[in-house]
C-alpha cells in the first residue's frame, strides 16, 4: 500500500503480497459443518489424520495453532484445517499451496451412504458453470479460475477425498453410524496422498 | 391446472424449490418459495451454558457467521444482566464493520455484478463473475480480493479467527487489541474507504449512467409497497450492532421504534401449510396475505429497508450517497423527498443493491471512527457479570435482514429454550411477493416467456440476497434452478434449467 497526497492506494505488489507461496506445503482441509450431522464428516476425517500425525506415526514434530495444525519436517509441512467455507473463501484459503487436499461429504444418491472415494476437483461437475452456485458464493471450480485469472498462486489441481452421506437437514454433533464407520478410510486415502506426494 | 416448478438447488445453502400455478386461463394464480428449513437446532441448544451461544450460533450459517456471534453475544449478555463497557461494545461493532465491508463487496461483485455489469440480457455465458472481471479488468478483480482480505484481517484481529470469531461473551470480550493493531484496522478503513468510493462510482457510471438499468429498477415488476424495518441509534441513523428496531410504514411515516426486549410486541410469525417456515409479520398491522400496502403487515429487512427506516447515514459520506439515492430515486418515483429525510421512501426493489454500497461505505468509515478512537486500545473489554441469568433477547443487523436471538436460561446459565428470527426470514413473504410478481410479469395466458423467466425470477429473490439453509458443504455442486413446465393435467411439458 503507498500514500499518494494523503490518499491510499493499492499497488499490484499489494496485491501479490498475500499471496506468498509455500512451496514445499501441503494443505489438508476438512470441510463441512460439525453441527449438522453428517456434514461434518470432512472435520471429523481431518481430525483423524491430525492424530495419526500427532502420535508421531511418521515421526514428525508438530506444531499446534488453534484449530488450525502445522505437522513439520525438515523437507516440508503439512497444514490441516477444518473450516466452514466454499466457494471464494475456499480459494483464498489455498492461496500460495501447490497441494492441496479436501475432505468433505458427498451426496450422489448414487453410491452406498458411507462409501469413500479419492477423486480430482475437476472430475466433480461444476454445474455452476462460471455462475454462481448459491445465492452469496461462486463454486470452488469458478473461484479458483478467478484467482488464477488474477494471478494467485493457486494449486494447479485439488484432490476430493469424499464420504457419501445423506443430505443433512437435522442439528447433531454426531455422525450417523455408516459414515462414521468411514473416517478411517478416509484418512487412510489422505495420508496415502500425501505419502505419494512424498510429504510422509 | 399448470404447475412450474423452479428448484434452486444451491451448494453452500440448501435447498429450496418454486412452484408456480397456472389458473384456468393460463395465468399465475399463485407461487410458493418452499424452503427446507433445518431441524432441531433449539433441542440441540437446550442444556448448554448459554455463554457457549456465539460460538454455536456462528456455526448455524455459512454466510454471516459474525451475525450470529454478535447477536448472540448481545443475547448472552442480556440473559446475565450485564453491560459491556464501552471498549467492549466498540470492539464488536468494530469487528462487525469488518464483516459488513467483506460481506457487501462480495455480494455486489460476484452475486449483483453480473446482473448489472453485464447486463440481464447478456449471455448467460458471459453473465458471471468471471465475465465482470473481465468486463472491468484484473486491477478491479485484484482490489475485491484484498479488500475480502481486509475484512477477514479485521474479524480475525478482534474475534481471533478469521470468519467464525469466538472472543465475545456475556458482558464483553475475551481480548482487547493494541494501539497498534488499532492503527492497523485504521489504516486498512481508509483504503477500505476509498474502495467503496470506488465502488459506488462504477454503479454510477454503469447502471446509473444507462437509462435501461434505471427503469429496470423502478419497473413495476420489481416494486412492492411494503412496511420496512432496521436497527437506528439514538439519532435515527442507521447502525448495525445497536439501537431500537425502528418500524416505517409505505408511505415512510415511521410507527415507532422497538428495544430488543419488546420485539415480541411487534413480530408475529404466520404459519402456512406448505412450507415449515415461518412468515413473519408486524403484530400491529396484522396478517392480510402476501400483499402490498398499508394494510398489509408484510414487511422488508435488507440494507433498502434500513435506509427506508433511518433518517440518514451517521457518517459524513455515507450521508451525501444517502440524499444522493433519495433525491435520485424518489423523484424518479414521482414522490415528495425533503433534505430532513421526511416521508421519502423507495420501493424499487432492486434500488437495493445501490442501498448495499452506501452501507458498505457507512461500513468502512465506521471501521476508521472506531479504529481511531482514543477507548479502542484500552483494556476495560470486559464486565464480569455478577447477577443471576435468566432471559434476554438480542438483536443486531445481518447483512441480510435483522437478526433476533431470545434465550432462556435456569438459575444457572443453562438454556431451556431458544428462539431465533434470523435476517432473511424476516424477507420470506416479500420474497414470496417478489418472485410471484416476475413470474406474473412472463406468463401470461397460458404463454411462458421462458426467455428470461429465469433471469428475472432470479433477479427477484437475489435482491434480498436471501440465506435459506445453512452451512451444508457437501459436494457436488448441484444445479441452482430448475423450472418445470407442467400442462394443465399436471404432467410435465417443458424443463428449463440455468445456473444462476
Amino acid at each position: 500500500m503507498t500514500e499518494d497526497e494523503g490518499r491510499t492506494t493499492i499497488t499490484q505488489d499489494d496485491r501479490l503480497s498475500s499471496l506468498v507461496p509455500h512451496p514445499s506445503s501441503a494443505l489438508v482441509i476438512g470441510l463441512g459443518n460439525p453441527i449438522l450431522g453428517d456434514d461434518g464428516v470432512g472435520w471429523r476425517v481431518a481430525e483423524e489424520v491430525k492424530q495419526r500425525l500427532r502420535n508421531a506415526e511418521c515421526g514428525m514434530q508438530i506444531a499446534d495453532c488453534s484449530d488450525q495444525s502445522k505437522i513439520k519436517n525438515p523437507q516440508s509441512e503439512i497444514d490441516i484445517d477444518c473450516v466452514s467455507l466454499g466457494g471464494l473463501g475456499l480459494m483464498e484459503r489455498m492461496l500460495g499451496y501447490d497441494h492441496v487436499i479436501l475432505i468433505d461429504a458427498m451426496t450422489t444418491g448414487q453410491r452406498p451412504v458411507g462409501s469413500v472415494m479419492r477423486l480430482a476437483l475437476e472430475d466433480l461437475p461444476d454445474l455452476s458453470a462460471g455462475h454462481t452456485a448459491s445465492a452469496h458464493d461462486t463454486s470452488l471450480p469458478t473461484a479458483l479460475q478467478v484467482g488464477r485469472a488474477m494471478g494467485a498462486h493457486l494449486p494447479d489441481r485439488v484432490m476430493v477425498v469424499a464420504v457419501e452421506t445423506e443430505s443433512a437437514y437435522d442439528f447433531s454433533e454426531a455422525l450417523t453410524p455408516p459414515v462414521a464407520v468411514a473416517v478411517p478410510h478416509a484418512a487412510d486415502l489422505v495420508i496415502q496422498a500425501l505419502r505419494e506426494r512424498a510429504f510422509l | 391446472m399448470q404447475r412450474i416448478t423452479i428448484d434452486p438447488i444451491t451448494r453452500l445453502e440448501g435447498h429450496g424449490k418454486i412452484e408456480i400455478f397456472l389458473n384456468e386461463e393460463g395465468d399465475v394464480a399463485n407461487t410458493y418459495f418452499q424452503i427446507p428449513e433445518l431441524r432441531g437446532f433449539e433441542r440441540f441448544c437446550v442444556g448448554r451454558p448459554v455463554e457457549e451461544m456465539p460460538l454455536l450460533t456462528n456455526r448455524i450459517c455459512g454466510v454471516c457467521p459474525e451475525a450470529h456471534h454478535m447477536a448472540a453475544a448481545k443475547a448472552a449478555d442480556a440473559v446475565y444482566h450485564v453491560d459491556p463497557p464501552p471498549t467492549a461494545k466498540k470492539l464488536r461493532e468494530l469487528l462487525y464493520s469488518g464483516f459488513y465491508f467483506t460481506d457487501h463487496t462480495t455480494h455486489f461483485y460476484a452475486l449483483a455484478g453480473p446482473d448489472f455489469v453485464m447486463g440481464p440480457d447478456a449471455p448467460v455465458a458471459q453473465r458471471n463473475i468471471l465475465g465482470v472481471i473481465h468486463k472491468v479488468g484484473l486491477e478491479i478483480g485484484g482490489k475485491v480480493i484484498q479488500a475480502r482480505k481486509y475484512g477477514h484481517h479485521i474479524v480475525e484481529i478482534i474475534g481471533g479467527r478469521k470468519v467464525h470469531p469466538c472472543t465475545s461473551i456475556p458482558g464483553g470480550l475475551t481480548k482487547g487489541i493494541t494501539q497498534e493493531q488499532a492503527a492497523e484496522i485504521a489504516e486498512m478503513g481508509r483504503w477500505a474507504i476509498e474502495f467503496a468510493q470506488f465502488s459506488l462510482k462504477l454503479f454510477n457510471d454503469i447502471v446509473l449512467g444507462n437509462k435501461a438499468y434505471v427503469d429496470l429498477i423502478l419497473g413495476d415488476v420489481y416494486t412492492h409497497r411494503t412496511y420496512y424495518i432496521g436497527t437506528v441509534d439514538e439519532n435515527n441513523k442507521v447502525n448495525f450492532y445497536d439501537g431500537k428496531v425502528s418500524v416505517v410504514d409505505p408511505d415512510g411515516n415511521r410507527i415507532g421504534k422497538y428495544a430488543a426486549h419488546e420485539y415480541t410486541d411487534w413480530i408475529a410469525e404466520r404459519v402456512e401449510p406448505w412450507t415449515y417456515l415461518k412468515f413473519p409479520y408486524l403484530k400491529k398491522i396484522g396478517w392480510k396475505g402476501f400483499v402490498d400496502g398499508k394494510d398489509s403487515g408484510v414487511y422488508c429487512a435488507t440494507p433498502l429497508s434500513r435506509l427506508n427506516a433511518a433518517d440518514g447515514m451517521a457518517t459524513p459520506r455515507a450521508q451525501e450517497e444517502y440524499e444522493k439515492f433519495y433525491a435520485t430515486l424518489v423523484q424518479e418515483e414521482g414522490e415528495r423527498y425533503t433534505s430532513t429525510g421526511k416521508t421519502k421512501v423507495v420501493h424499487a426493489r432492486l434500488a437495493t443493491h445501490w442501498a448495499r454500497l452506501i452501507e458498505l461505505l457507512y461500513a468502512a468509515e465506521r471501521i476508521v471512527e472506531l479504529a481511531t478512537d482514543p477507548e479502542i486500545a484500552s483494556d476495560k473489554f470486559h464486565a464480569i457479570p455478577t447477577e443471576k441469568p435468566t432471559e434476554g433477547v438480542g438483536i443486531v443487523e445481518a447483512p441480510r435482514g435483522t437478526l433476533t436471538h431470545h434465550y432462556w436460561t435456569d438459575e444457572r446459565g443453562v438454556l431451556t429454550r431458544v428462539n431465533l428470527i434470523v435476517g432473511t426470514t424476516n424477507n420470506y413473504a416479500p420474497i414470496q411477493m417478489s418472485t410471484q410478481k416476475a413470474a406474473q410479469s412472463l406468463i401470461t395466458k397460458g404463454k411462458v416467456v421462458t426467455e428470461g423467466l429465469l433471469n428475472m425470477i432470479e433477479m427477484a429473490f437475489r435482491a434480498y440476497d436471501p440465506c435459506f439453509g445453512c452451512a451444508t458443504h457437501s459436494l457436488p455442486g448441484q444445479m441452482p434452478l430448475e423450472v418445470t413446465i407442467r400442462d394443465a393435467q399436471g404432467e410435465s411439458i417443458a424443463v428449463l434449467r440455468q445456473y444462476c
